[in-house]
C-alpha cells in the first residue's frame, strides 16, 4: 500500500532496506509485471488454440452433417406437415394414400410383416428442415431416389430462392439433417441416404461392455496385488517398468498380439469377443496405473486405524482401502475405456469388417464399431457419404462426452476430503 | 547430545510393579529395523488399570515399544524381535497367537485423529463389524460414545461424516471406535499432540474416567500432561530403558541424572 504513498512512507525508505519504494524498485515492478504478463499470455496461447480447434472441428463436424439436396423422388415425393403424423407408421401410411393405395390395400400391407420390411429396406422416414412446402416436414425417401445435387448447408441457404426457382418438374428440394432418428436405426448401407450406425453403434456397446467386464477386474486386481500384496523387490519394481512401457506400445503391436493370440492360437474368429480381449490387454497397464495411483492415495493413516481395530489384511482392502480409491479407479477406467472407443488401428487387424449390415447379438457375432464404420464412411467415393461420416463423428463425440461426463459426476461424488 | 548411556544399563526401578499385578509386561525385549537396534533389552511391566505414560527424546523408540504391544510392528516388514510380550499369561510372539486377535484385545489411538471418512456411527461399528459383533449394534455404538464423553455432542449427528467433527471430537470418536472392539489395554501415541488446550484438556479428563476399566499406556511429550494423567512413568532414552516408577517419585525425584535433565526441559 505504501508504494502508492510515498510521502508517508518516507520512514521506511529511510532503513537499510531503503530501496522498497525507491525510483529502482518501481521499475523492478514494472519489470517483474511484464515478465508475469508475457509468461501469462506465452501459457495461455496453447489453451486458446486448443479451444479454438476443438471449436472449428465442431462447427465443422456440426454444419457437414446438414446438406441441401436436390432429388428426384421415386415415391409419391408429397411431404407432410410435423403435425399430420406422429411416428414412422404414420408416416408411412400418408405416403401410401398419397401414392393412391386404398385404405384396404393399406391395411394389408401393414398385416404383411415380410411387405413391410422389404418397404424398410428401401425406404427411409426423414424430418427435413425444409422442403419446398415449408419448414420441418416428413418425407419418405427410397433407396433409387435419383440425387441431382448435394450443396453445403450455408451456401445452400444462401441460394435457397434460385434453388427452389430452378426446380424441374418431378424434383424436390430438402434441407437433410443426416444425424437424425433414423440414422440410429439403420444399419450399413451402400447407399449414402439408407445408411446408418446401428450395427456399429451396437457394436461399439457390445465390444465396450466385454472390454469393461475383462479389464475391470483384471485391473483392479492386479492394481490390488502390486500396492497390497507384492513384496518390494527387484521383479515388482522390474514389473512395474514393464507397465508404464507396455502403456506406451502403439496399439497397432496390441492389434498383432490379437490376431495371433486370440484370433488364430484361441482360434476365436473375427469376433467381438476377441477384440474385446485385445482392446482390454491394450488398456489394462493403463487401468493398473491409475487404480495403483489410487490406491497408493488412501492414506496410511486409515489402514493403521483399519489393523488397530483388528482387520485382517483382506478386510483392510476391501472395506477401507477399495471404498476409499473407488473414485479415483473409476476415473481411471472410464479415460482409459474412453481410449479403447475409439481405437480403429488394432481392431482392422483382429477383424472388424467395414460393412456388417446387423448389430452383433452374442460375443462371438461378427461386428464393427463407430470409428470403424466412420472411417469406411470418409473413404467412399459418393460426396454424400461425408454427411453421414459427420453424422457418425457427432455420435462418437456425444458417446465420449457422456462418458467424460461420468466420470467428473463420480469424481465429484466420491470425492474425499482427508 | 552430550549424554551417553551404556548399552547394558540397568533400568533404575522404583517400587517395581508386583507380577500378578501387570497387565502386561515386556521381558528383554529387542527389536530391530533391518540392521538398525530401535529396543534395547526392554523389561517393563504395565499395571492393570493404571495409566503408565512413556516418555523420552524424538526417536528413542516411544512409538516403536508401544506399537509392539499390539504386534502393529508386523506390518513393518524389515522389524526383527527378541524377547517376550507377556499378556494374560501369553507370550504374544508365540508363534501361536493370532495377531489380529491381539489387536482386537489391545486397541491403539494414534497421533493424528483417523476417522475413516464414513458416518460417525459406521466408524464406531467398523471394530465389532468385522469380528461379526451379532449384538445390539445401536447399544453398542451408544454405549462406546458415552464412555468417550462423546455422546452428547453427536448423538443427533451420528449419520454425520466422522470428518465433518472438529479434531478434538475426531480423536474421541477414535477413542471410542478403539472402545467398542471391548479391549481390555488401550495405547495412545501421542494423543492430544495435534489438538488444542481444551481439547487436550477433555481427552486427559477421558483419560482418567476410563482407567477404571481399561489399562492405558500413553506416550507424550508434555511433562505436564504426564504428570496429570499418569500413575507411572518410564523414561527412555536411544532405545533404553534408563527408569521407571511411580509418576510422583519420578518427576519429584528422579533417580538418574539423565531424567531429571529430560523432565527439567534440558533436553529432548
Ligand atoms: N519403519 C521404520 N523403519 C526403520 N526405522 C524406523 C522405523 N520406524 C522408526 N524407526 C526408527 O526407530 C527409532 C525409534 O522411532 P520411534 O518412532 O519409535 O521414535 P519415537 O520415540 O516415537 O519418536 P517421536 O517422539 O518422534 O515419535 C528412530 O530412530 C526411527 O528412525
Ligand atoms: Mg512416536
Amino acid at each position: 500500500m505504501s508504494v502508492s504513498r510515498p510521502g508517508k512512507s518516507s520512514s521506511i525508505a529511510q532503513t537499510p532496506a531503503g530501496s522498497i519504494t525507491s525510483p529502482q524498485a518501481q521499475a523492478r515492478i514494472r519489470r517483474r509485471q511484464q515478465v508475469n504478463r508475457l509468461f501469462a499470455f506465452l501459457t495461455f496461447t496453447p489453451v486458446f488454440l486448443a479451444l479454438s480447434l476443438l471449436t472449428v472441428l465442431f462447427f465443422d463436424v456440426l454444419t457437414d452433417s446438414v446438406s441441401w439436396q436436390i432429388v428426384e423422388p421415386r415415391n409419391s415425393g408429397q411431404s407432410f406437415a410435423l403435425s399430420q403424423a406422429f411416428g414412422s407408421r404414420a408416416v408411412i401410411r400418408l405416403e401410401l394414400l398419397a401414392q393412391g393405395k386404398t385404405s384396404e390395400e393399406i391395411e394389408a400391407f401393414f398385416a404383411d410383416a415380410e411387405a413391410l420390411r422389404k418397404f424398410k429396406a428401401r425406404n427411409r422416414v426423414e424430418l427435413m428442415w425444409y422442403t419446398a412446402d415449408g419448414p420441418f416436414r416428413w418425407i419418405v425417401s427410397n433407396s433409387r431416389d435419383k440425387r441431382i445435387s448435394d450443396i453445403g448447408l450455408f451456401e445452400g441457404w444462401g441460394q435457397r430462392q434460385e434453388l427452389l426457382a430452378s426446380l424441374k418438374e418431378g424434383q424436390s428440394l430438402y434441407l437433410n439433417p443426416w444425424f437424425d432418428f433414423s440414422f440410429f436405426t439403420k444399419n450399413a448401407s451402400r447407399t449414402p441416404i439408407m445408411a446408418g450406425l446401428s450395427s456399429a453403434f451396437f457394436g461399439t456397446l457390445w465390444v465396450i461392455g466385454l472390454v469393461i467386464l475383462i479389464s475391470l477386474p483384471l485391473g483392479v486386481g492386479g492394481a490390488l496385488y502390486l500396492e497390497e500384496y507384492a513384496p518390494d523387490n527387484r521383479w515388482t519394481r522390474l514389473l512395474e517398468v514393464n507397465l508404464r512401457n507396455l502403456a506406451g506400445v502403439p496399439s497397432i503391436v496390441y492389434g498383432i498380439l490379437g490376431l495371433s493370440v486370440f484370433v488364430r492360437l484361441l482360434n476365436i474368429g473375427p469376433t467381438v469377443l476377441a477384440a474385446a480381449a485385445t482392446l482390454s490387454l491394450l488398456i489394462l497397464p493403463v487401468i493398473v496405473m491409475a487404480s495403483r495411483e489410487a490406491i497408493r492415495a488412501v492414506p496410511t493413516s486409515l489402514r493403521l486405524a483399519s489393523y488397530g481395530l483388528g482387520a485382517t489384511k483382506w478386510q483392510t482392502v476391501s472395506k477401507v482401502v477399495l471404498p476409499n480409491a473407488v473414485s479415483g479407479i473409476v476415473t481411471g477406467v472410464i479415460l482409459a475405456v474412453a481410449r479403447a472407443i475409439g481405437e480403429t488401428a488394432p481392431l482392422l487387424l483382429v477383424g472388424a469388417a467395414a460393412f456388417v449390415p446387423y448389430s452383433p447379438n452374442s460375443p462371438l457375432s461378427k461386428y464393427t464399431v463407430l470409428p470403424i464404420q466412420i472411417y469406411s464412411w470418409v473413404s467412399e467415393n459418393d460426396a454424400e457419404f461425408k454427411h453421414v461420416a459427420s453424422a457418425g463423428i457427432i455420435v462418437l463425440l456425444i458417446v465420449l462426452l457422456v462418458l467424460y461426463g461420468f466420470a467428473f459426476v463420480i469424481r465429484r461424488r466420491f470425492r474425499r476430503n482427508w | 547430545m552430550t549424554q551417553t548411556l551404556a548399552k547394558d544399563h540397568q533400568t533404575i526401578r522404583t517400587q517395581a510393579v508386583a507380577a500378578e499385578q501387570a497387565a502386561i509386561g515386556l521381558a528383554d525385549f529387542n527389536l530391530w529395523y533391518e540392521d538398525f537396534q530401535a529396543l534395547h533389552n526392554v523389561s517393563l511391566s504395565f499395571p492393570k488399570y493404571q495409566v503408565t505414560a512413556l516418555i523420552g527424546a524424538s526417536g528413542c523408540g516411544k512409538s516403536t515399544l508401544l506399537r509392539s504391544i499390539n504386534r502393529m510392528n508386523d506390518l513393518v516388514p524389515t522389524v526383527r524381535v527378541s524377547g517376550g510380550v507377556h499378556y494374560e499369561g501369553v507370550d504374544l510372539y508365540d508363534p501361536t497367537v493370532d495377531p489380529v486377535e491381539v489387536r482386537r484385545r489391545i486397541g491403539m489411538v494414534f497421533q493424528k485423529p483417523n476417522p475413516f471418512p464414513k458416518s460417525i456411527y459406521d466408524n464406531v461399528a467398523f471394530g465389532p463389524r468385522i469380528k461379526g459383533y451379532k449384538g445390539d449394534m445401536d447399544a453398542l455404538v451408544e454405549k462406546s460414545l458415552r464412555s468417550a464423553a462423546l455422546w452428547d455432542e453427536v448423538k443427533d449427528k451420528l449419520k454425520q461424516s466422522g470428518l465433518s467433527l472438529s479434531g478434538g471430537q475426531q480423536q474421541r470418536l477414535c477413542i471410542a471406535r478403539a472402545m467398542a472392539t471391548d479391549p481390555d489395554v488401550i495405547l495412545m501415541d501421542e494423543p492430544t499432540s495435534a489438538l488444542d488446550p481444551i481439547a487436550t484438556d477433555r481427552i486427559e479428563q477421558l483419560i482418567n474416567e476410563i482407567k477404571d476399566n481399561y489399562t492405558v499406556i500413553i506416550v507424550t511429550h508434555n511433562m505436564q500432561q504426564a504428570g496429570r494423567v499418569s500413575d507411572r512413568t518410564a523414561f527412555m532414552h536411544l532405545g533404553v530403558l534408563v527408569e521407571e516408577g511411580p509418576t510422583d517419585q519420578i518427576f519429584t525425584n528422579p533417580k538418574h541424572q539423565m531424567t531429571e535433565r529430560y523432565i527439567s526441559g534440558h533436553f529432548g
